[in-house]
């Protein structure tokens, strides 16, 4: 539903500012360079609260670099980040506070036991009532079995659910999962999008891939990137729209058409 | 103040999750009991541990590195650095929380040679000043290799690097103030000694407390904790 009355209205939204300042994401003018290395260039996007919006480009396009700014642990060289109405950096504990992330791969203590991991997480961000916070996590990752087991001896799917588990413990507005579903078996993947999907009845949730099918599946809206700029951004029809091929184009066609296209323009 | 206790106690429990933290410490009161026995333990020896406390300057300077090398690279090399960084504490919590973690284990590494003590006092009549002096002193100079290898693990990613240039940087300290004061001259060497770390260390060995240390080693452990930090920091604001 959502989806189809966000089609119409798709460029009042993302130039919007007002309506994001409350519990989405702004990120306007960003600049990341490492020395004379531009990885992201005059990035500007808003996701408002409720969405689910993926970033889509090659690996090395900037998403991951993208991200990380957004949860303050990179610093940007240039422009602002706005999360859930605190600014990155003025108001770092704030904006950190509402974030959930969940970093590629899904970095984890291997020496802990996935109950006594979920405490540290939750003492970490300070949740009021951590017994009953991890219970409803677990119970919401289908971690209940795994509880008392060695993080170092979980298969990946069950690693990624311990990190799903451990970024939604403190009940963020906003969730960050960086190529959630990479590296999962095919029964994984989907058992995680279906858990991304109930997660985001009540926040916003932007997440990075390079698996066209999964946007399709589970994203409200995409912003395509190529070489650290935003090339394209809008739901899937309007993107198709964009396509020579109409609006019968595969989600395949105009991700290789776009992003030639800003390979060809940004002259090499 | 909370993230660094929270950090404090993973960071503490870690130790003995992990076969390292055993065998360091199996190690540790391993040799002590060596020297204990062979150069201390003695008939006509005087009932002291300054041969056990002067030999675990030396030890710790090998172990305590040992025990830091992981704590920052190791989170950066599993990835689970982002994680904290990302989290609402600051940078000083996690430097803060891996020494106070750092500190703790080198207690628990301590408390068992209490048992040399409780030897000394069936057969002899040891000076508990004295005693008490050493163990402030090995917790001073433990604290300082601590938080100087809690530098080191910040600025490398590597832990076997961060292992070498603690212990490096310290046998280059001992290196100099033996080779200095001939090269400098008395004059000279007298305006440097009261800051060579191993002379404090060697005064607390013999139950010497000078309160000038008790302000000096605690600023050392602070000037390399605050340089993390501001490393730390630097990198996620720049």
């Amino acid at each position: 539903m959502d989806h189809v009355q966000s089609h119409g209205n798709q460029e009042t939204r993302s130039s919007d500012g007002e309506s994001t300042g409350s519990k989405g994401i702004r990120v306007e003018g960003l600049v990341k360079r490492f020395g004379p290395v531009v990885a992201v260039e005059s990035v500007s996007f808003a996701i408002q609260p409720g969405e689910i919006v993926g970033l889509l480009g090659h690996n090395g396009a900037g998403k991951t670099t993208t991200m990380r700014m957004i949860c303050g642990v990179l610093p940007p060289t240039a422009g602002s980040i706005t999360v859930a109405g605190y600014d990155i950096v003025t108001h770092r504990r704030q904006a950190a506070a509402s974030i959930g992330y969940l970093p590629e791969s899904s970095p984890l203590y291997p020496e802990m036991r996935v109950r006594e991991y979920l405490v540290f997480r939750a003492r970490l961000y300070g949740v009021s009532d951590p017994r009953s916070a991890i219970e409803r996590s677990m119970e919401r990752c289908g971690l209940e079995t795994a509880s008392s087991r060695l993080i170092g001896q979980l298969s990946r799917g069950f690693r990624q659910r311990v990190g799903l588990a451990a970024a939604i413990l403190h009940d963020p507005a906003v969730l960050i999962l960086d190529e959630a579903t990479s590296g999962l078996d095919p029964l994984q993947v989907i058992e995680v999008r279906k858990l991304i999907e109930e997660l985001s009845s009540d926040r916003t949730i932007l997440i990075s891939t390079h698996v066209l099918s999964e946007v399709e599946a589970i994203c409200d809206r995409v912003v395509l990137f190529a070489r650290g700029r935003v090339v394209a951004e809008g739901d899937l029809d309007s993107l198709r729209s964009r396509s020579k091929s109409g609006a019968n184009a595969s989600l395949e066609d105009v991700f290789v058409e776009l992003t030639a296209k800003a390979f060809l323009e940004s002259g090499s | 103040m909370s993230g660094t206790v929270v950090i404090a106690a993973r960071e503490f429990r870690s130790f003995f999750l992990l076969p390292s933290g055993y065998v360091v410490g199996a190690l540790f009161l391993l040799a002590n009991g060596i020297v204990f026995l062979s150069g201390v333990f003695l008939p006509g020896q005087p009932a002291t541990l300054r041969g056990v406390f002067s030999f675990d300057v030396i030890v710790l300077l090998f172990l305590c590195p040992a025990i830091t090398m992981r704590a920052i690279c190791e989170e950066r090399r599993q990835g689970t650095w982002e994680l904290l960084a990302a989290s609402p504490s600051g940078a000083g919590a996690f430097i803060f929380g891996k020494f106070i973690a750092s500190m703790g284990y080198l207690v628990v590494l301590l408390v068992p040679t209490l048992v040399l003590v409780g030897m000394l006092e069936l057969y002899g009549r040891p000076d508990p000043g004295e005693l008490a002096a050493g163990y402030l002193g090995l917790l001073l100079v433990g604290g300082v290799y601590l938080a100087s290898g809690i530098l080191a693990s910040t600025v490398t990613a590597s832990q076997t690097i961060a292992y070498l240039l603690t212990v490096f940087f310290w046998i280059l300290i001992g290196l100099g103030r033996s080779a200095l004061p001939g090269w400098l001259g008395p004059e000279a060497w007298s305006m440097l000694a009261p800051w060579d770390p191993f002379q404090r260390m060697q005064d607390f060995t013999i139950g010497l407390v000078d309160t000038s240390s008790l302000i000096y080693f605690p600023s050392l452990i602070l000037f390399f904790l605050l340089t993390s930090i501001v490393l730390v920091e630097t990198e996620r604001r720049a």
